[in-house]
């Protein structure tokens, strides 16, 4: 059967003078919602002196306040679970999810109402259909399906489109490996970094994915390496398959960017239901086309938490609708989210604050000094290891030291594996004042 | 919010449009009736939550319905 290619042509290929009237109309609205229903909201628009009224231009929304993460985890600290952030009552939402928090963060908590989570899986079908995402398609998740958001967006996606979805929840990687085989799926969703486990764990079974499996599409999201090329050709000669990137947020509850078909090395803005403003982080200033700075997000989709001017610290460089051959009125980020502004990091797909870890090192007496070296294996799987250095006289310790604080970093992140090394005294760099006790040894991604 | 023929751009809408748009308005008059059978008031919110995406996505209106539970 032959498809349109665009999932909502009206909109992906609207002229963009109309697309930013449809933008600032939806602004509007979505202000004057956020003030009459959300008190933090009408706080800090009150602090501001903004009205919505103001609206005129889309340059006016620089009259209003940012949001942060910070304001919001304060909000949900003082009036526990969700702060004053939300905009009617909760006994219409259907969904509760909340962001991958480590220890020492609070998480960011979010409902959902029936809408709301209907448009969730609509922002992935923009992005699904994209890539090429058809109701013949098999799609295999490779995904653990707890309240960490992920991808379940894409899952209702799926099947809005008609495609069959595997859901691939609780099972071992060569349980998954073989169900991928069995079942004949042509798309997998996955982070990057587990999409390349796969492969190298088929391999240690003797399956060849590329040539036994029917896998043409997979599908990448909750690392910025799937927008790496280096990464990217890895997984497409793997697996045989073409590697499309995506990113959300769980903030958003849904993906804002989607890689085309095309391939175009960057990722759409899916601007009919998004105002995503590149500034300067030093000065708030925006800055142009090509060049880098901090994503600024205000999203038109759930209205159960108004996100307006949220402040992502996400890195990205946006250019120009016509630097992709597809057709889309929709501006690109080059290379999708490049990296972080901030000091998180993201390894395999967790969140790890390097505060948070020094909290929990720091409740064992006998390490002196350590450092986190974060690090890639092989060109292909990202490491963190703590390095310490005990204080002498300590050394006994070290056996059941070193087993019990990667257990209790693991808990606090997820399951996340931290390697724990033993350094000789002296070796690492010992400070006085602002320590600086993080090394991010990973290649810095090329994208040119 | 009444029907109308004309989308949120100021475009007149298609005969497509305007089925949808009506089905939409349908829809909620619909959710707002409270002696509506469980089977009926559930399913008439979810048919509803889908409409909203057509017609949002085609800028054919764009409002909150929590108050319809939606």
């Amino acid at each position: 059967m032959v498809y349109a290619e665009y999932w909502n042509p009206k909109n992906e290929k609207l002229p963009r003078e109309e697309l930013q009237a449809l933008q600032l109309l939806k602004l509007r609205r979505m202000c004057e919602w956020a003030y009459v229903t959300t008190p933090f909201h009408k706080r800090k628009f009150d602090a501001a002196g903004f009205k919505p009224d103001q609206l005129k231009t889309l340059d006016d929304i620089r009259r209003i306040p940012f949001m942060t993460r910070e304001e919001w985890m304060e909000s949900e600290m003082k009036k526990p679970m969700f702060g004053d952030l939300l905009a009617t009552d909760p006994i219409n939402a259907i969904r509760y999810h909340l962001t991958s928090g480590t220890s020492g963060r609070t998480p960011i908590r979010v409902l959902d109402g029936t809408k709301d989570w209907d448009w969730i899986a609509e922002m992935w079908c923009y992005g699904l259909w994209a890539f090429g995402v058809r109701p013949e398609d098999i799609v295999y998740f490779a995904f653990g399906y707890g309240s960490f958001i992920g991808f379940w967006g894409a899952h209702y996606a799926c099947e809005k489109i008609g495609a069959l979805v595997i859901p691939g929840g609780a099972q071992t990687t060569e349980a998954r490996i073989r169900q991928i085989i069995e079942m004949g799926a042509t798309t997998v969703c996955s982070t990057p970094t587990y999409a390349l486990h796969l492969w190298q764990k088929a391999r240690e079974m003797g399956i060849d994915l590329a040539r036994e499996g029917k896998v043409d599409k997979l599908i990448c999201s909750g690392e910025p390496a799937g927008s790496i090329p280096a990464v990217k050709q890895q997984l497409e000669e793997a697996w045989g398959a073409k590697c499309g990137d995506t990113a959300g947020m769980t903030e958003l509850g849904t993906i804002m960017i989607f890689e085309c078909s095309h391939q175009p090395g960057g990722t759409h803005i899916i601007e009919d239901h998004f105002i995503e403003e590149v500034l300067n982080p030093a000065n708030d200033e925006p800055v142009g086309y090509h060049a880098l700075g901090e994503r600024v997000v205000t999203s038109f989709g759930r209205g159960f938490i108004p996100v307006i001017r949220y402040r992502t610290k996400d890195m990205v460089m946006k250019v120009p609708a016509s630097t992709c051959s597809c057709g889309r009125t929709w501006d690109l980020y080059d290379g999708g989210i490049r990296g972080r502004w901030d000091d998180m990091k993201l390894v395999r797909g967790t969140n790890v604050y390097p505060r948070a870890v020094e909290a929990i090192v720091r409740e064992y007496p006998a390490i002196d000094e350590f450092q986190i070296y974060i690090w890639r294996r092989d060109d292909l799987q990202d490491e963190i290891t703590i390095r310490v250095e005990l204080k002498p006289g300590h050394e006994a310790k070290w056996p059941e030291l070193r087993v019990k604080l990667a257990k209790d970093l693991a808990q606090a992140h997820e399951g996340l594996r931290f390697n724990i090394e033993h350094m000789d005294y002296g070796v690492l760099p010992h400070f006085e004042l602002k320590a600086k006790r993080l090394v991010d040894a990973r290649p810095v991604a090329q994208y040119s | 919010m009444a029907a109308t023929n004309i989308d949120l751009l100021g475009h007149t809408l298609t005969e497509q449009e305007q089925e949808l748009l009506n089905i939409y308005e349908s829809l909620k008059r619909l959710a707002k009736q409270d002696d509506l059978p469980p089977c009926a008031a559930r399913n008439v919110r979810k048919a509803l939550s889908s409409m909203w995406q057509v017609t949002n996505d085609l800028d054919l209106q764009f409002e909150q319905l929590y108050d319809l539970g939606v």
